[in-house]
């Protein structure tokens, strides 16, 4: 089970998701704590994955970038795991989840277009042993994403 | 309120193989020392250190801490479909954008019209989220979630960057 944060890891997990490069001093002082304490909380945070400290890119940057979401169904339900696990071995996949409800495994990545969509599904999705079928939607207006927060794994 | 902030518009800029081997080594570690950064590229720290301001500066890049969902106390995770009547989706869409359990929202075209990303503390949350606050927005059709039991892998390196 995950630990919680608390109010002194909540503080500076505050600061460092607004600018990752502040000092470790820097936040001790804004918190009025050592930057000891600071260094090893974060120390800790990062090693539990309780928070990762990473580059984000500016996706209206990126020219021929749209958002696809690619819904995948199994044959049988005893393969939902390997193939959600085939899927996450797949590097442009930016989200693998196992899902109750619409249908078994969401992956979601970055394409071209349509025709780039397609290809990709065909070549790298349904090709996956277990795999019955997929159904995708193609994001026109990528309205919102809060990177702050994120489901931390590996 | 997801625009750009009215006259700070930032200017596009072009990135080169050095900027895209700053940001991989980045991703990875987004504290890692300017110094290291420059001894693994074989370029000056001060190249390192300009690199990474040029491409904050025009907003390109952010470097952030980014918190498990679940470590800050948010057990469910959904993906739900949104089917919109009479109302434009981007409408409806922005309306999602600034609830702040709704934390991705895209407006995609296929059987749905919006796909977003919701997190709940718990089934009370959720309940109302999608009962009160999501289903009660006007235009709202119809919201067809499903439940993240097992989330493999959740690293969305690109994302769009709004105001803050």
């Amino acid at each position: 089970m995950h630990r919680k944060l608390d109010e002194t890891d909540v503080g500076i997990v505050e600061r460092l998701s607004q600018d990752a490069r502040l000092s470790n001093r820097e936040i001790a002082e804004e918190l009025g704590v050592t930057e000891g304490t600071v260094r090893a909380r974060v120390k800790r945070m990062e090693e539990d994955k309780l928070i990762r400290i990473t580059a984000v890119t500016n996706i209206d940057r990126f020219r021929d970038a749209a958002l696809a979401y690619i819904w995948v169904e199994v044959e049988r339900s005893e393969q939902t795991r390997s193939v959600a696990q085939a899927l996450a071995a797949i590097p442009e996949l930016g989200f693998v989840g196992v899902m109750l409800g619409r249908s078994d495994i969401l992956a979601i990545t970055m394409v071209r277009n349509a025709e780039h969509l397609a290809k990709f599904v065909h070549q790298r999705i349904s090709a996956i042993e277990g795999v019955r079928g997929t159904q995708s939607t193609l994001g026109v207006n990528f309205i919102k994403h809060d990177y702050r927060m994120a489901r931390i794994v590996n | 309120m997801n625009d750009l902030v009215a006259g700070r518009v930032p200017r596009h800029i072009d990135l080169d193989a050095t900027d895209h081997a700053i940001i991989e080594l980045l991703r990875a570690d987004g504290r890692m020392p300017y110094r290291a950064i420059a001894r693994e590229l074989d370029i000056a720290e001060n190249t390192v250190r300009a690199r990474v301001r040029r491409m904050e500066e025009s907003d390109t890049m952010r470097l952030v801490a980014v918190t498990d969902l679940e470590a800050a106390g948010y057990n469910m995770l959904l993906a739900i479909g949104v089917q919109v009547e009479g109302r434009s989706p981007e409408d409806v869409a922005r309306e999602m954008a600034a609830i702040a359990e709704v934390f991705s929202v895209n407006v995609v075209v296929g059987s749905q019209d919006i796909e977003i990303l919701v997190a709940a503390r718990d089934q009370a949350e959720l309940s109302e989220l999608i009962g009160d606050k999501l289903g009660s927005i006007r235009g709202v059709r119809r919201l067809t979630p499903a439940l993240a039991v097992d989330v493999l892998k959740n690293q969305p390196d690109w994302v769009p960057f709004h105001a803050s």
